[in-house]
């Protein structure tokens, strides 16, 4: 016969086991019968992310397996970045690539750029930042159309010097007061179409090899 | 002993309301009201985790003893969570992605310890459900009223984004109330957060003391000069 | 025969806060009449709406606290709120954006506190605060000095007409905050806005503030420990992080000495009694920490200027800066130290 305190602490631990396992199942049966949805959601999710600067009749491959990672320091990468290839029937037709621009107001600002395989770009977004609200905020599609400014512009077009803000004799527009962040911005996709135009061979490489191996 | 359900209704929605006067779960109610569909959204995912929360500890209450109470309180709440924050990312992922950490933190949110152990686990299945259910309504209103003011001044417009949370049918909900606003940036900021909830606590006292002064108004007129007489410190006018 | 029923005290002073206000009016004369000199009317319509808005408010809630309304406003503590308010927006700012930061700065900042001498913020500074993090655009838009169209100006104050192009003018903080290739030479030759050792027109305006604050100082209305400590944590942390006139250059010493609201904020804000420490030694920490807070903000910050934030973060650390300086009580033994080097 076991002491009181004994048994006590046995029923105790058995009732919480029992509980734990309960509740271990019902997450796991949760997981079980979601894992499939979330996982279509989170693609779709992505799709729409990339589509937002790549529309999806520009592409007909599957552009989330066909992704290569940079760390490219002209692109401001530390880690490795998912940079993804888009095809037509196997050949080049843009890339997205993701470049940060360290020289923003209060922070790094994250970009994804879509660029065409003819150097142009199809669309910029900014898809992380720390400026201040109300004044360098508007490089968000949701503040201003300002980031749209972007499109279908290349390396040659504006020339060279006109790859910056009005206030330094460029063709972009700053926001008024916030000369800076719209600063970093344009340097950073400046940035990326001479990493692009540099780069360009070996990006649409990876689409070979990847044929190759398919 | 057992408290009515309508006592529970008024207790939830506003005698006892989880945002307004016992001030629980400050830290999402703060964190995710800066616009109606993230604050509706997180509403609903705080009330169905405290409904199925106190149906659960009402059902064990009495199989449980009280060394392991609370840890086996935290272990559902904390499984109802993950639960949630799966059903939501299977369902409402965009919403999921805008709530991100105020999801799981759901867990830690007072107001739901606090009804397992001051109510749920004293009371029948059906009480408990139902306070849960009055406990979240109440705290979701709260939260909602407290984002749709802050969408409004800070934005001038109302019901953004809120396909988030019903689907496309919601696409066009936007409201312009204000058209050709500079926007209010300071609401839609974490301090707009407390400005609005002080305001909210100051309006739900004001009416409070209002209702208050109104009932002992008519309760002198209806009462008369007897009351005067029991009074024995004081001076009479 | 009638004893008079009067309690004490007996001698009584002229009223006091009304005396203070009027003179912390009086030496904010030289600052408006040079802040007019450069920008027109524009700081005298900025007075002129914010005192009205802050009056009207003031008047207002207590009303609504039902207190009496005559003598609370006769104490001019809710004009000089205006005034300061007034001092610190751009001159020509749009009379909603006015109304809303002294309807903040009165109600909110002052009122609900339960009125003056309560209240633990600087309501003038939370005022600003509000509307500076609330419409930074119109917050930013300074005007060039002199080149003043007032038929502009006035509509854009009054019908929200857009501001014709050249009409505002990057402060000179902030031009120094977004150079990103100029040395300070070349800064100064190109940009108009750039004066003799600070701006063109910011640096007499701070100077002026600094003649009216040390009349203040004569008057004895405070003492001489928050000002001086504040100026000096600004001179050092500007001559310590003072890394040369290149295109990074957080700018000289006596540039943060004479730009922005140095002066404004040395004299006539952090020596708010109701708001800042109580003891002497406190007051002089009080200082101190806001001007070491400026120079973080103004250099690595992410606002051009940052008096107003940093005197609202001290007000905070106020009640603890009195915890920890409360003179000695006398007959008690614990502050041997304190009896030494407190007078």
């Amino acid at each position: 016969m076991l002491p009181e305190i004994s048994r006590s602490v046995i029923k105790n631990s058995l009732l919480l086991a029992l509980f734990a396992a309960v509740t271990v199942a019902v997450v796991a049966i949760t997981q079980q019968s979601t894992e499939s949805r979330i996982a279509t959601e989170e693609r779709a999710a992505q799709i729409r992310a990339l589509g937002e600067i790549l529309p999806a009749h520009s592409y007909d491959n599957a552009l989330l397996d066909s992704v290569i990672y940079l760390n490219e320091s002209l692109l401001g990468h530390r880690t490795d970045t998912p940079t993804y290839i888009a095809s037509v029937e196997g050949q080049p037709a843009a890339v997205i690539l993701q470049a940060n621009a360290a020289d923003g107001y209060s922070g790094t600002i994250s970009l994804l750029i879509g660029i065409m395989a003819d150097g142009t770009l199809s669309g910029v977004r900014v898809i992380h930042h720390k400026e201040t609200p109300g004044l360098g905020d508007r490089i968000e599609l949701a503040k201003s159309q300002w980031i749209k400014s972007f499109d279908g512009k290349s390396l040659n077009n504006p020339e060279e010097r006109g790859w910056a803000v009005k206030k330094d004799q460029g063709d972009f527009d700053q926001f008024a007061g916030a000369t800076i962040t719209p600063r970093a911005v344009v340097t950073a996709v400046h940035k990326a179409l001479q990493y692009f135009d540099q780069n360009h061979a070996q990006l649409f490489a990876h689409l070979k090899t990847t044929e190759v191996s398919q | 002993m057992n408290p009515s359900f309508r006592d529970i209704t008024i207790n939830g929605l506003w005698k006892n309301n989880p945002g307004l006067v016992q001030l629980l779960g400050l830290c999402p109610l703060l964190g995710t009201s800066n616009s109606t569909v993230n604050a509706l959204g997180l509403g609903i995912a705080t009330a169905l985790v405290l409904i199925c929360s106190n149906a659960a500890v009402s059902l064990i209450r009495n199989a449980v003893t009280n060394a392991v109470r609370l840890p086996v309180f935290v272990m559902i709440i904390a499984a109802l969570t993950t639960c949630i924050e799966l059903l939501m990312q299977a369902f409402t992922y965009e919403l999921f992605q805008i709530l991100g950490i105020f999801i799981p933190l759901i867990t830690t949110n007072c107001v739901i310890l606090g009804r397992a152990e001051a109510f749920a686990a004293k009371n029948s299945i059906a009480r408990s459900s139902y306070d849960g259910l009055m406990m979240g309504l109440g705290f979701t209103l709260v939260l909602v009223a407290i984002g749709a003011t802050r969408e409004l001044l800070g934005t001038g417009m109302l019901f953004t984004n809120m396909h988030l949370l019903f689907g496309s049918i919601a696409e066009h909900w936007q409201v312009v109330v204000f058209e050709d606003y500079k926007g209010f940036l300071l609401a839609i900021l974490p301090p707009g957060a407390f400005l609005v909830l002080g305001l909210l606590i100051a309006l739900k006292n004001w009416i409070d003391q209002y209702y208050a002064e109104h009932i002992a108004s008519t309760a002198e007129v209806t009462a008369p000069a007897v009351s005067r007489r029991v009074r024995v410190t004081g001076v009479v006018d | 025969m009638t004893l008079p029923r009067i309690t004490s005290p007996h001698a009584k002073g002229a009223n006091r806060t009304q005396r203070v206000m009027l003179l912390v009016m009086a030496a904010a004369v030289p600052g408006i009449l040079v802040l007019s000199y450069f920008f027109g009317i524009g700081p005298l319509l900025n007075i002129t709406l914010a005192c009205s808005f802050a009056l009207l408010f003031e008047a207002a809630i207590l009303a609504l606290r039902q207190r009496p309304v005559a003598f609370f406003l006769k104490d001019g503590s809710v004009l000089v709120t205006g005034l300061l308010l007034a001092l610190a927006l751009p001159p020509y700012s749009p009379w909603w954006l006015i109304a809303v930061a002294s309807g903040f700065a009165v109600v909110f900042g002052k009122q609900l506190f339960g009125g003056l001498g309560q209240n633990p913020f600087n309501p003038a500074m939370l005022g600003y605060v509000v509307v500076l993090i609330s419409f930074p655009v119109e917050m930013t838009a300074w005007p060039a000095a002199h080149s003043i169209d007032v038929a502009a100006g006035l509509q854009y104050v009054f019908f929200g007409q857009a501001l014709p192009d050249g009409w505002s003018q990057a402060t000179v903080l902030d031009s120094l905050k977004t150079n990103s290739n100029l040395t300070l030479q070349e800064l100064w030759d190109s940009n108009p806005a750039f004066g003799l050792f600070a701006g063109y027109s910011s640096e007499w305006v701070n100077l002026s503030f600094l003649l009216g604050g040390l009349f203040l100082l004569r008057k004895k209305l405070f003492s001489w420990h928050a000002p001086v400590g504040m100026l000096a944590a600004l001179f050092i942390m500007s001559l310590v992080f003072w890394n040369g006139s290149g295109s990074d250059s957080h700018g000289s010493p006596l540039f943060h000495l004479l730009s922005g609201a140095t002066m404004l904020g040395a004299f006539f804000i952090v020596t708010d009694p109701v708001s800042s420490a109580t003891s002497v030694q406190g007051r002089l920490i009080f200082g101190v920490g806001v001007g070491i807070l400026v120079y973080i903000i103004r250099a690595w910050g992410g606002y051009p200027d940052g008096v107003a934030f940093a005197i609202l973060l001290m007000n905070l650390c106020a009640p603890t800066i009195d915890y920890f300086t409360r003179p000695r009580t006398y007959g008690h033994q614990t502050a041997k130290r304190g009896f030494k080097t407190g007078e």
